[in-house]
């Protein structure tokens, strides 16, 4: 780090779009002021100026550095002032923080993504990236839950995914509509309908706590190595920079040793679900 | 030749040198101008930091145990706007820090000047601070330093050490910088006699073996971390019922470094001190808290101070100065639940 950077300090970006992709889910298309790089699976914080600011991982491609993509839930005071921005308003990013998914650890194998409700907005970002080196993955299998065929982000994107060779995508909700033809049941229902070699698999896990720790119990089962499941934790990440401890999980700092762990670094840490 | 130039150095580290304290307290006065300089000074049942200035140098207390405020808020304020400009500050000298908070800021060094993301404001204070430390020759109730391998007397992290002996101030030198101090701005001469060195290290062994015997039978750092980390969930809920969460324990304790970062206008940001034994400090925005209960917000605590840092740093989270102890409105000793958990 360059002496005399300060690490508090937000970078300026103008909200230049927001897209409602749910009822209490909104993208919001960023431009920052200066050209800004991230690995896909890492977070920023974005903040709301003098509201707060929160931790979200970009689900826009890794590869474009004009321009960010934050997918945001209505679920607390400061996402509720960023619902009600406009284009045109300012925003601060600081950033990026923690680490990533290896993307390079996935050449050559089935990867087996799984996402619940707003959890695809990570994926999001990582699905760009696999595109990207789509030539040296085996395959990669989507499987998405969310709780109504309302609460289904990125609609488009399912619909364009199928279109890649290698990539083949599942959709399911708890509660359907009278619309709704694909699946129904929560995400690990999809396992069933699945065809993976897990030994030549990896497996990322992405969405709220319970579906989190559910899907890793059924991917145990299945036999997926524990040192094969990626998951991506949330916590309280507050500074970003591994010293105001509030995502202190165990032995991690989830902002600096995270948010992407395996199952295998985490199984010992009390409360990873909580 | 570098082998040469550290013998010296040691040679020179290892330095006494002493000046009457009348003229000690003159140098203060005059000193006063370019520096803020702040000494533990009598101050009722516990000495506190106070700046010098001419009516207070004949308060200024020697060889006592620790200040009733942690060394930490000199360079961790409560609140601080970490987005405003960093301006040229006067330079400090802090007098009468005990090892226990000298100590300390081995972990605090550890967070907030790691490389990858380093505290500007942090930097800028410890840079612009002097510290004298004072070898403690008398004990307090709690005291348990030794106990986790921390000496009632410091040898490094700090400038210059400082002892009373009659009415002569003794100063030993612990760094170049506390070197160049010593000689620019103290009329201290160099110690010949071994008298004043051998009375001072004998203080040092008697305070070590009176602690060590006081002490006896609280486990050592590590052996807390694993009666900590395998204690039953009983124990935390027992020892609980009387926590407040008034969070005077981590306020109080000189590793203790949690924050908050709060949002002002023109995206400035102030980081504000906070605690784990506050209700809702790991809530996330969905509504999750892995520390919602007490007792476990009691346990973390305990975790984070002698299972979680000690595997991730190398500086103690927790140098036995026993102020916890002596803060906890609902007189939770932690010495005596882990002579319980060592029985």
């Amino acid at each position: 780090m360059p002496a005399d950077v300060n690490i508090y300090k937000a970078l300026r970006a103008e909200l230049t779009e927001v897209i409602t992709e749910s009822p209490l889910i909104k993208t919001f298309v960023l431009i920052p002021e200066k050209e800004f790089f991230f690995d896909t699976g890492q977070f920023i914080e974005l903040a709301v100026d003098g509201i707060g600011e929160a931790p979200f991982t970009p689900s826009s491609s890794p590869l474009v550095h004009d321009r960010l993509e934050v997918t945001v839930m209505k679920t607390g005071y400061v996402t509720e002032y960023m619902h009600n921005m406009k284009p045109g308003d300012l925003m601060g990013i600081r950033g990026p923080y923690g680490r990533g998914y290896p993307v390079e650890k996935f050449f050559g194998k089935e990867v087996l993504i799984l996402g619940g409700g707003c959890g695809l907005a990570p994926i999001r970002s990582l699905l760009y990236a696999l595109e990207h080196v789509v030539d040296k993955l085996e395959k990669v299998t989507l499987c998405y839950g969310s709780k109504t065929p309302s609460d289904c982000v990125y609609k488009p994107l399912f619909a364009r995914l199928n279109k890649i060779d290698k990539f083949e995508t599942f959709r399911t909700v708890d509660k359907p509509d009278d619309e709704w033809n694909e699946s129904v049941g929560v995400v690990t229902s999809l396992l069933n309908r699945i065809h993976i070699d897990i030994d030549k698999s990896v497996a990322v896990v992405c969405g709220p706590p319970v579906m989190m720790k559910f899907t890793t119990i059924r991917l145990l089962e299945m036999g997926y190595p524990e040192n094969k499941i990626y998951l991506s934790m949330e916590k309280n990440m507050s500074c970003g920079l591994g010293k105001c401890g509030h995502c202190m999980m165990g032995k991690f700092f989830v902002c600096k040793d995270g948010p992407v762990f395996t199952y295998n670094e985490l199984k010992d840490t009390p409360d990873i679900w909580s | 030749m570098f082998n040469i130039f550290i013998c010296v150095y040691l040679t020179l580290m290892n330095s006494y040198y002493s000046i009457k304290r009348e003229n000690w307290e003159a140098d203060l006065i005059k000193l006063s101008d370019l520096f803020g300089i702040y000494a533990a000074t009598e101050n009722g049942h516990l000495p506190e930091y106070e700046l010098v200035n001419k009516a207070n140098t004949g308060k200024i207390v020697y060889n006592k145990p620790k200040p009733s405020t942690p060394l930490k808020t000199f360079f961790l304020p409560v609140k601080e706007n970490v987005t405003a400009d960093l301006l040229p500050g006067k330079q400090r000298i802090i007098i009468g820090v005990p090892n226990c908070d000298v100590s300390a800021l081995r972990l605090l060094d550890e967070i907030y000047l790691d490389s990858s993301f380093e505290d500007i404001y942090y930097k800028n204070k410890r840079e612009n601070t002097y510290i004298i430390a004072s070898d403690c020759f008398d004990i307090l109730e709690h005291c348990h330093c030794v106990t986790y391998n921390v000496m009632p007397y410091s040898d490094s992290i700090a400038d210059l050490a400082i002892v009373l002996k009659g009415d002569e101030v003794v100063l030993r030198i612990l760094s170049e910088r506390g070197e160049q101090l010593l000689k620019t701005h103290f009329s201290a001469v160099q110690v010949t006699g071994k008298d004043v060195i051998s009375y001072i290290e004998t203080r040092h062994r008697e305070v070590t073996e009176i602690l060590t015997r006081m002490n006896k039978g609280l486990p050592d750092y590590r052996m807390t971390g694993d009666l900590v980390n395998y204690a039953d969930d009983k124990v935390w809920h027992h020892h609980s019922q009387r926590c407040v969460s008034c969070g005077a324990c981590t306020a109080i304790c000189p590793t203790c470094t949690c924050f908050l970062l709060i949002d002002k206008p023109g995206f400035h940001k102030v980081k504000q001190m906070d605690a784990c034994q506050y209700p809702g400090f790991e809530r996330v925005a969905g509504g999750e808290d892995s520390l919602s209960e007490l007792p476990k917000r009691f346990r973390n605590r305990y975790m984070c101070k002698y299972v979680w840092k000690p595997a991730k740093f190398s500086g103690l989270a927790c140098t036995g100065c026993g102020r916890c102890i002596e803060a906890c409105i609902g007189k939770i000793n932690k010495n005596e639940i882990f002579r319980e958990l060592a029985k």
